[in-house]
């Protein structure tokens, strides 16, 4: 049997030091959330639990149950409703020739950039003027309006893709250009409805300032929020704040273990969190 | 010729010019002007003052401290990723067995909430049971236990590190891309000239990876000006203002203190900041594109 190279065994032990200081903060978050309040002194966080316990899940639970479903209820809808006028945009911008297409385009890409800070006071007040402060609503409307830049880009990088010449031939038997949209490309936009979906789905979910500003302390406000409030209440508690923890994070855990290669498209197009 | 299928996606494009009009552009004007006026308090004052409040600022040392955290932020967050992420895409380049496994692990944090990885490091760092003081505890290394976050002398440090962690799987990500964007026969030239091991990364490739550095870059430098929510949860800016940051100011000057003009000035402050990185990165790609 031959040997391995030292070099490839320091190659491997590097790499496998890295998962351990990579997924150290989640396993430890993982095997607290199982414990009780006396594991908690009497174990180290990397331990697994000496009696293992789905209490601190259940009173977590409890607690971000409403806000859990808020996040859901907003991040589908605006994550919809983003990925549809993304969609139109991304194909009007690429299949439609009109002058100042590229500075439409820009005034959409700016929009990625910006650092919200410097929109949220006057985003505050346009949700009060419109009733939508403490809304479900004001939520849908703020993840919509600032998701559409991102997935106006990421559907023209990929509708720049399908061939003009398809394009012209439905042209040519007079279909007009919605027609065009419904017929021909909508069918063709599975992958990049994905790739925007998990993207979009992820970033709103993920997101926490439009939350604290727009819903803090209300009813609707969403389970971002509502975590950070259990880590400043439950301050000696830290089976149920990482419960919790787990909670929130278990969506975009899923989505990452089942559709990571299309999360991976969206950051490699140039789609970063905010 | 206008007709009905013209119509509709029109008025779908004309929405979402409205709302990213309204939402971005307007909002951005909106502040700067608020930014002019005195509004203190919760009811709306558009007396405009003119420059008042960013003289303030100037004079004002959590401002000071905020702006000094922001570019330690980006003097040690920004290289440090960079520098991480490129060490990871060149060891899984090294045609690593199970790298899909490696990447998807690397790259996890990055997918998380802020909200979630300050929870957890806040955990990490916890001072009595937290994860990294039973560790030093068990393994004999006792002597480096420390405050971390509660130490205010390497609080910043400790949110920097905790943030290279999320980040470093990103870049990661950007620069394995890059390097296998590289034409294999450049590779195998370099290898015919004797290059090998760490001089062929050094010469050949690393010098090709100046696009993905560049774009990486930009996306870690807005982040470190703008960054926000891990902080907040995190430290709440403390203790004391040891790492307090820009948005975090402006933040609790806004709604906590209920100092709308002056929050207003920081956030333009902030977005002029961020002008200065992605005006010239947008204006390089634009010229790429048309090329």
């Amino acid at each position: 049997m031959r040997s391995p190279k030292p070099r490839r065994v320091i190659l491997y032990i590097l790499l496998v030091f890295s998962v351990f200081l990579f997924l150290l903060p989640l396993w430890a978050c993982i095997t607290t959330s199982f414990k009780t309040v006396k594991d908690l002194i009497y174990t180290t966080p990397v331990e697994p639990p000496l009696s293992p316990t789905v209490a601190p899940l259940i009173t977590a639970f409890n607690i971000m149950v409403r806000p859990l479903l808020n996040s859901f209820t907003f991040t589908v809808a605006a994550m919809i409703l983003s990925c549809l006028l993304g969609s139109i945009n991304g194909y009007i911008l690429t299949k439609i020739k009109f002058r100042g297409s590229n500075i439409v385009f820009l005034f959409f890409t700016i929009g990625i950039f910006i650092p919200y800070q410097a929109v949220l006071v006057p985003l505050v007040l346009t949700m009060s003027k419109l009733g939508l402060y403490n809304q479900i609503g004001g939520l849908i409307l703020a993840h919509t309006a600032y998701g559409i830049p991102i997935t106006t880009l990421l559907f023209r990088n990929f509708y720049g893709l399908i061939p003009d010449s398809v394009i012209m031939a439905a042209k040519t038997d007079g279909a007009g250009t919605w027609t065009i949209y419904r017929r021909i490309v909508l069918p063709l936009s599975l992958l990049p409805f994905v790739v925007a979906a998990v993207f979009q789905f992820t970033s709103i979910w993920n997101d926490f300032l439009f939350g604290v500003v727009l819903a803090r302390g209300s009813e609707v406000q969403p389970a971002s929020v509502a975590l950070a409030n259990l880590k400043g209440t439950t301050e000696f508690q830290w089976n149920v704040q990482m419960a919790g923890t787990l909670w929130y994070a278990l969506p975009v855990l899923v989505i990452y273990l089942i559709l990571a290669k299309y999360l991976i498209r969206g950051y490699m197009a140039g789609a970063v969190k905010g | 010729m206008f007709t009905k299928d013209r119509l509709i996606t029109s008025l779908f494009l004309l929405l979402s010019l409205v709302l990213v009009g309204h939402f971005v552009y307007f909002c951005i004007g909106w502040n700067v002007f608020v930014s002019l006026s005195d509004w203190k308090g919760l009811a709306p004052s558009y007396n405009i003052v003119g420059f008042d409040q960013y003289l303030r600022l100037f004079h004002d040392p959590v401002f000071l401290t905020s702006l000094k955290n922001n570019l330690i932020l980006i003097l040690l967050f920004v290289p440090g990723t960079l520098f991480l992420g490129l060490f990871l895409a060149i060891l899984l380049d090294l045609k690593v067995r199970g790298e899909g496994v490696f990447r998807g692990i690397y790259l996890l944090p990055f997918a998380l909430s802020f909200v979630v990885t300050a929870t957890l490091w806040a955990w990490m760092y916890n001072l009595k049971i937290g994860v990294i003081n039973t560790l030093l505890g068990k393994t004999g290394l006792e002597f480096l236990k420390s405050g971390w976050i509660t130490d205010p002398n390497i609080a910043l440090y400790c949110v920097v590190l905790a943030l290279i962690w999320q980040f470093a799987g990103y870049t990661m990500l950007i620069f394995l891309a890059g390097i296998r964007s590289i034409p294999e026969s450049q590779i195998r030239a370099a290898e015919v000239d004797g290059a090998s091991g760490f001089n062929l990364y050094r010469r050949v490739v690393i010098p090709q990876l100046k696009a993905p550095a560049l774009s990486a870059f930009v996306v870690l430098m807005v982040f470190a000006l703008k960054a926000f929510d891990f902080i907040f949860v995190l430290t709440d800016g403390g203790p004391g203002y040891r790492t307090y940051v820009l948005a975090l100011m402006m933040f609790r000057w806004t709604f906590s203190k209920n100092e709308f003009a002056y929050g207003a000035a920081i956030a333009t402050i902030l977005f002029l900041l961020a002008l200065v990185i992605v005006v010239p990165y947008l204006y390089l790609s634009f010229r790429r594109e048309k090329e």
